[in-house]
Parts: structure tokens; C-alpha cells; sequence
């Protein structure tokens, strides 16, 4: 079946460059969303395989989709700049893996597939 | 006066101790074996905002209503001290009635009398609240510097990898990838220079300038709003975009040729609009396909900027009209 990646990173230029790696390696993206309430309205339409989250995403921080996640167990990997991304956009993002930014294709591939093995 | 000096003093000679404490730029007592205090430095009583009177004789843990009955203290005066000579910036952290949450860095050591066999003890208390404050603020802004940049640079990947290379020359492409470049860096530029207040006027003036004098770019303002450098770096990239393609295709292809931008924010300052108008430029159609270009002047600004574009390809030049929430009102949905 083919893997299906939620992306949500409100810069087009960045979400536009993920959704385009990815879809290169077979994956299906759903999105890409730039605000919370988007991901959210995704989310109620489909489940993905895993999330790729963005942890600031301008005016808001990305934990409302993080913990609408968690609560129905799709695994999310965050792309951030950020060290700790958790430091910022709340306990919620802790332990999940970080493919940076600027991210690339194997830190990205990597990200992913470490979170859906946790 | 270092407090190991003061304590080769106070060991070797039966010197006036008072004297020597308050010479201690920082914060001393010195306690007794049964913790009460013997003497203070003048800084305790100034820094603590108590008089001496409240305060020798005393024992520390009632001092100033028990505001320094400290587990961690007390813990380190019980248990620790007795088994090691001394403690150095030892960090406890605790509410005062009248300072507020302080952070304190404890320094003690204990001093054994030779003609008896009881002992005192010094502490010495520095209020590295301060400290640690602009410690903590200096590793936000670095981290949101740091962000900022790998925010920046990933931009610019992106751009590289989508810049077209199809039936593009090395040349062309490289042309067009750092016009583009250009065009972040000058709005990266504005965003941290605290211009904030003129922010769209300065950001054309800035994308702009390369493509023509005030004759041919008319620049019209009115009132100022206020950007995030987000929004700023965005609105970067359209501009550039509209004016490149104004270069090659439109108004400013040739003589004559006139781009007026007009733009202003709603009174509630909630909602800016930019107008683009070209005139004088070659007849206009709209485009066969939807270039890169077009696709990064329509996403940034519904995408990245919850706002709406219109670009009408009018006959008589380009027509565009953009329009973005701003402060509270960004991102809408």
C-alpha cells in the first residue's frame, strides 16, 4: 500500500520542497497545511501514515495537530530548526525525531521511518 | 576581599571579624554552631532590606519570617557542610516576601576555632537572579537567531531546486536563481534593520530599485503597516517576482513603460493591500502555463500568508491586487 505523509509547514516554498521529495520516493502527501485548523480539517478526511510537523507555524505553535496525532496514534516526525523543538512548541513534540531544516532527502527518509518504528 | 583570604584571616588572627565581613561586596553571615547568627555584612542588611537588629543573635532559619527556612538550605547545612569543608556556588532557588523569586548562589565554609573546639561558619549569598535572567534571554534570542537562519536557508533551497532548468541555459538559470536569492537577502536586510514601521514602502523601494528610477516605479504608500519579518521575507519574494516578470515580459520591457504600486492597510490596521499596476508595456496575454513564478506569487500569498491574489492580465499591462491579514488577523481560517 502506498505510505501516505501529512505535511503541515506554513512557508510555501519549504512545504512545496518536502512535498516534492517525498513524492519522488512514492509517497502520497496529504496537504500540505500551513495552520492548525487546516491540518485538523485533513485529518478528520483521512488518516496518513505519519505527519511531518513544522513546530512554529507563524502567529501559532504546532501542538493542537501534535495531540490530535498522538491521540489517534499516527506517528509524526517535526522538521524544525529548532534543537529542542519540544522547548517551544510544548511537551508534546518531546521524543519525537527532528529532520531540520534545511532538511534533506536521507535526514528526511530517516525522520519518517524512525517515527513509525517508535 | 576573597572569602578563602577571609578565612586564612579569621583562622590565623583573633582580628575584629565584623570589620573584615563587611569589607565582602556580597551578601556574608556567619553562624554559629548552632546556626545562629553571629555577624553579618553590611550588603546582607541592603541587599535583604532587614537591620541588624532583626538579625544577630538570631537563628537563620527564623530570620525575616522564615524566609530562609530553604530545604535545599537546610539540607546543605544539616547534611552537607558537616561532612566537607566547604561549598561553592551552590544553587538554591526560592520566593522572598519582599524580592520575589531570587536565585542565589550559596558559598560556605566552615571555620574551626584552635583554642576550642566549636566552630563557625561563613555563607556567603549572591543573588545571580539577574544573571541567570540574561543568561536565559541571550540562549531565546540565539535560538530564535539560529531558527531564523535555517528558516532562511531552506528558502533558498527550495528556490534552487524549483527555479525552472528546463530549456534553461546555466546562465539563465543562475540569473534567475539569484535574482530571486537577491530578493531574500534584501528583504532578510529590512526585517532585522527595525525599519518595521515603513516596512512596504521600504521593501519596494529596496526589491524594486534594480529595475528603474522613481519615473518609471512609482512607490505610493499610505498609512504604515506594520510587518512581521515573516511577512516582510514573503512579500520580498512576490515583489521580485512581479517586477522581474515586468523586466522580461511587461512594463518595464520598454521605454515608456510605467509600474505604479499603491498600497494601504484597512484603519484597524488588520488587512494590508498592495496594488500592482503596469502601463506603457508591450500588449499583455496571460501566460500558457502556470510558471514556478506564478506559482510562488500565488502560494506565498494564500499559502504562507492567508491572503488572496488576483493577477489580471489585462491587455493594457499587468494588473495585480494583493491582499493580506496582518498582526492578529494573520493567519485567518
Amino acid at each position: 500500500m502506498q505510505k501516505t505523509a501529512l505535511i503541515v509547514e506554513d512557508e510555501f516554498p519549504i512545504a512545496l520542497d518536502l512535498q516534492t521529495l517525498l513524492e519522488a520516493h512514492g509517497w502520497r502527501v496529504i496537504g500540505p497545511a500551513a495552520t492548525n485548523a487546516s491540518a485538523l480539517r485533513l485529518l478528520e478526511d483521512e488518516l496518513p501514515s505519519v505527519a511531518l510537523l513544522d513546530v512554529n507555524l507563524g502567529s501559532e505553535l504546532v501542538a493542537p495537530v501534535a495531540a490530535a496525532l498522538r491521540a489517534r496514534q499516527v506517528p509524526f516526525a517535526v522538521a524544525s530548526a529548532y534543537e529542542k523543538p519540544e522547548r517551544f512548541g510544548g511537551e508534546v513534540l518531546a521524543g519525537a525525531p527532528n529532520a531540520g531544516k534545511p532538511v534533506s532527502e536521507w535526514r528526511l527518509l530517516a525522520a519518517l521511518a524512525q517515527a513509525m518504528e517508535l | 576581599m576573597h572569602m578563602e583570604d577571609l578565612y586564612r584571616l579569621l583562622r590565623a588572627s583573633d582580628v575584629q571579624a565584623q570589620g573584615i565581613v563587611d569589607t565582602v561586596p556580597d551578601p556574608m553571615l556567619v553562624l554559629d554552631q548552632a546556626l545562629c547568627v553571629q555577624g553579618a555584612s553590611r550588603s546582607f542588611f541592603e541587599t535583604f532590606k532587614v537591620d541588624r537588629f532583626e538579625t544577630i543573635g538570631q537563628p537563620l532559619f527564623e530570620l525575616g519570617n522564615g524566609q530562609w527556612d530553604i530545604p535545599d538550605l537546610r539540607r546543605l547545612l544539616d547534611e552537607v557542610i558537616p561532612k566537607s569543608s566547604a561549598i561553592i556556588d551552590y544553587k538554591v532557588e526560592q520566593n522572598f516576601p519582599d524580592l520575589g523569586r531570587r536565585t542565589m548562589l550559596l558559598t560556605a565554609r566552615t571555620l574551626y576555632h584552635p583554642d576550642n573546639s566549636s566552630h563557625s561558619l561563613l555563607l556567603s549569598i549572591v543573588d545571580a537572579t539577574e544573571r541567570y535572567r540574561q543568561d536565559a534571554a541571550k540562549d531565546m534570542l540565539f535560538d530564535e537567531l539560529r531558527h531564523r537562519m535555517k528558516n532562511l536557508l531552506a528558502v533558498a533551497q527550495s528556490i534552487a531546486q524549483h527555479t525552472a532548468t528546463e530549456g534553461r541555459s546555466a546562465e539563465e538559470y543562475r540569473d534567475d536563481f539569484l535574482g530571486r536569492f537577491g530578493a531574500l537577502a534584501e528583504a532578510q536586510d529590512l526585517a532585522f534593520s527595525g525599519e518595521a514601521e515603513t516596512a512596504v514602502k521600504a521593501l519596494a523601494e529596496r526589491i524594486l530599485a534594480p529595475y528603474g528610477d522613481a519615473e518609471r516605479i512609482v512607490i505610493e504608500c499610505g498609512a504604515p503597516a506594520e510587518l512581521s519579518s515573516r511577512t516582510i521575507s514573503s512579500l520580498g519574494l512576490v515583489l521580485h517576482e512581479l517586477a522581474t516578470n515586468a523586466a522580461k515580459y511587461g512594463a518595464l520591457s520598454q521605454q515608456g513603460g510605467q509600474v505604479r504600486i499603491t498600497c494601504d492597510a484597512d484603519d484597524a490596521n488588520n488587512r494590508l493591500r498592495i496594488q500592482w499596476v503596469e502601463s506603457g508595456g508591450p500588449p499583455v496575454k496571460a501566460p500558457a502555463r502556470t510558471s514556478f513564478g506564478t506559482r510562488l506569487i500565488e502560494s506565498t500569498i494564500t499559502y504562507s500568508l492567508g491572503g488572496q491574489v488576483k493577477l489580471d492580465y489585462a491587455q493594457s499591462g499587468l494588473q495585480a491586487e494583493i491582499v493580506i491579514p496582518l498582526g492578529s488577523a494573520a493567519p485567518p481560517d
